[in-house]
């Protein structure tokens, strides 16, 4: 389908489009769920007045209790649905999200060791971020030694993630106890306790990130087609590998560096939305929206499911994402 | 492609203005290589303006090397491309796309595209971000379909086509770019004989249109009979170029690719005929 106003014309494939529509519609009644659902039932009706316009019953659980918890979820999700479309994209590959090639397990030893060592509570997630984004050089130096052949790009993510893994492990045991919890406990990402002032600094980090996702989605066109081809179509490919690249590390870590490691919704999310508008490369505006209605509705259920126990949300998408990664590597086979 | 005679669709027409002043493609001196190898060093080489020229020579002698450093898909490390007196490898790059279409030899087929969608990539360099399609990219590749002899493939995913299929979407896509020149490495493999021909013949519509052509062929005998200059290469070094009557000798052809043969006259057009000796 192409839109135009004036001598301004954009393709917008219908499929695509309505997925997207979808997809925000999907997440809208995750949100109002996640809002409803829990130890005290709000009726979805109050759940909307009570969020316009305010004056019910249920003002407080609604707005202060449930509410920055979800916006934080649909935010971090977004970022992680982002982060993982531009890195599959420019490496071809599904399987090279920031979760399977080191971006969040650099995040996580970062965090650990800011932790465990008595570091500012402030610092935690300048330092997650620096840790993720200091990852992600060592694997694009790899990848920019091979041309960033796919294969060997995600090889090469994948053993730096162990690496950092071994290195957590070791930080964590030579630690004190009680130290040694807490970086456990940040390891798997969670959204309890968390609310706006996370959702802030991470609505920010998109709200910059905006203007460069629309240069990103150009840019990605001739993502799909090998470089010799795409530089005959005008396209410099390196570049735009570093650039987009760059973008989606950093949209990661920031999510992982303000949540924790929620594990698999950067792997999960782009290639649902891949699927469901059969497009080439993951739609990067329904990958945001399957990101933040994945981490939402996963929250929910994990509040829900052991209740009252409230289990981190990161052990629910590890569940959901690891059989997906097992999955994805089966077909890939064929 | 339609037969020879058909008036061709939008491709072949160029404005006046570029018709008058065709590109002129030079490289000079150029030493290209991957790694530590070095494939070509110190080759000089004019592509005619507005003739159809045809670089022949055995495999992994630099054919595709040479193009794709004429092209501006490969840096040479030595030496440089001119494109009318500009050094190719200096100007942006969407410029020189929106003026030089190359076709690679193999190009990787993305999944889940289809064939109209993947000629329409061929527009990129002539969009904007805010002007993403207008009607000349509509006509341009409703033009390269029907010049391809793929219009009712338009809504086929390409990774289902067969591979003679496939090779004039690529063309298509090529086509749809409306360049001045045009590079094509090996346009006709995977094709049959007939859309062989086709193909060869379209090349000569575009050339006629006021067009650069230069195609890798490894079948001597189109070389011959279509091609306006011919460039013979060994070893990374063009060994012998000129109007195929001059280049096609058996002399040549038996040192150039090591295989004793007869050169004839074709007794329907007079251009030389390769015969390998039994
Ligand atoms: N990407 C590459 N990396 C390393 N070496 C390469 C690469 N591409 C080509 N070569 C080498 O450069 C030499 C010339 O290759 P080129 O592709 O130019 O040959 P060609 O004449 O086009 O052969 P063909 O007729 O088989 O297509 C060969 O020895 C080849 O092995
Ligand atoms: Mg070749």
């Amino acid at each position: 389908m192409i839109v135009s106003v004036g001598p301004a014309s954009f393709v917008l494939p219908r499929r695509t489009l309505l997925v997207t529509l979808g997809l925000g519609a999907v997440l809208v009644a995750a949100m109002i769920a996640a809002v409803s659902l829990g130890t005290m039932t709000v009726p979805p009706g109050d759940v909307v007045r009570s969020l316009l316009t305010g004056g019910t019953d249920y003002d407080l659980v609604v707005r202060e209790l449930r509410w920055p918890r979800v916006v934080l979820g649909a935010a971090c999700g977004a970022a992680f649905g982002l982060g993982g479309a531009l890195i599959q994209s420019v490496a071809r590959n599904p399987l090279s999200s920031p979760d399977v090639i080191g971006v969040t397990q650099g995040a996580g030893l970062a965090a650990t060791i800011a932790l465990t060592s008595g570091m500012a509570y402030q610092l935690i997630a300048p330092a997650a971020m620096a840790g993720g984004l200091l990852a992600a050089v060592v694997v694009f130096a790899f990848g920019a030694r091979t041309g960033f052949a796919a294969n060997r790009f995600v090889l090469a993510g994948v053993a730096v993630a162990f690496a950092l893994r071994a290195g957590i492990e070791v930080v964590m045991s030579s630690a004190e106890t009680i130290d040694a919890l807490r970086a456990q406990i940040w390891l798997i990402g969670s959204l309890n306790g968390r609310g706006y002032e996370e959702a802030g600094a991470l609505g920010l980090v998109l709200l910059l990130a905006l203007p460069l996702l629309l240069w990103a989605a150009r840019a990605l066109r001739t993502s799909a087609l090998d470089d010799d081809t795409a530089r005959a179509l005008g396209a410099r490919p390196a570049a735009r590998r570093v650039a987009v690249g760059a973008l989606g590390v950093v949209l990661a870590a920031a999510a992982t560096a303000q949540v924790g490691a929620v594990d698999f919704v950067a792997l999960v999310a782009p290639q649902v939305a891949r699927r469901l508008s059969r497009a080439e490369r993951p739609p990067l505006a329904a990958s945001a929206l399957a990101g933040a209605a994945l981490v939402v509705a996963a929250d929910l259920a994990a509040r829900l499911l052991l209740a009252p126990t409230q289990l981190p949300v990161g052990v629910l998408t590890a569940g959901i994402g690891g059989p997906y990664l097992v999955y994805l590597l089966i077909r890939r086979r064929r | 492609m339609k037969p020879a005679s058909a008036p061709s669709t939008g491709v072949a027409e160029t404005s006046p203005a570029r018709r008058e002043a065709a590109l002129r493609l030079a490289g000079q001196d150029l030493v290209v290589g991957y790694d530590d190898r070095t494939v070509i060093d110190g080759l000089s080489v004019d592509i005619p303006s507005g003739q159809l020229t045809v670089i022949i020579g055995p495999n992994a002698c630099g054919k595709s090397t040479l193009l794709r450093t004429l092209g501006r898909l490969l840096k040479p490390r030595g030496g440089s491309v001119l494109l009318d007196g500009e050094l190719l490898h200096e100007l942006p790059p969407r410029r020189v796309a929106q003026r030089l279409g190359v076709l690679p030899q193999s190009p990787l087929v993305p999944e889940g595209v289809t064939v109209a969608d993947l000629v329409a990539r061929g527009r990129q360099p002539h969009q904007r971000w805010w002007q993403q399609w207008s009607p000349a990219d509509q006509e341009a590749v409703q033009a390269a379909l029907a010049d391809a002899d793929i219009t009712e493939l338009a809504d086929r995913p390409v990774e289902a086509l067969s591979g003679g299929q496939r090779q004039r979407v690529w063309i298509a896509m090529a086509l749809a770019q409306q360049t001045e020149a045009l590079l094509l490495d090996e346009p006709t493999t995977f094709l049959d004989v007939a859309h062989q021909v086709e193909v060869l013949r379209l090349m000569r519509r575009l050339q006629q249109g006021g067009r650069t052509v230069v195609a890798v062929l490894h079948e001597l005998n189109q070389a011959a009979r279509y091609a306006d200059h011919v460039i013979a290469m060994k070893h990374g070094r063009i060994v012998a170029s000129g109007p195929p009557a001059d280049v096609i000798t058996a002399p040549l052809i038996t040192e150039v690719f090591a295989l004793a043969c007869t050169v004839i006259p074709c007794p329907l057009t007079a251009t030389p005929l390769v015969i390998p000796n039994p």
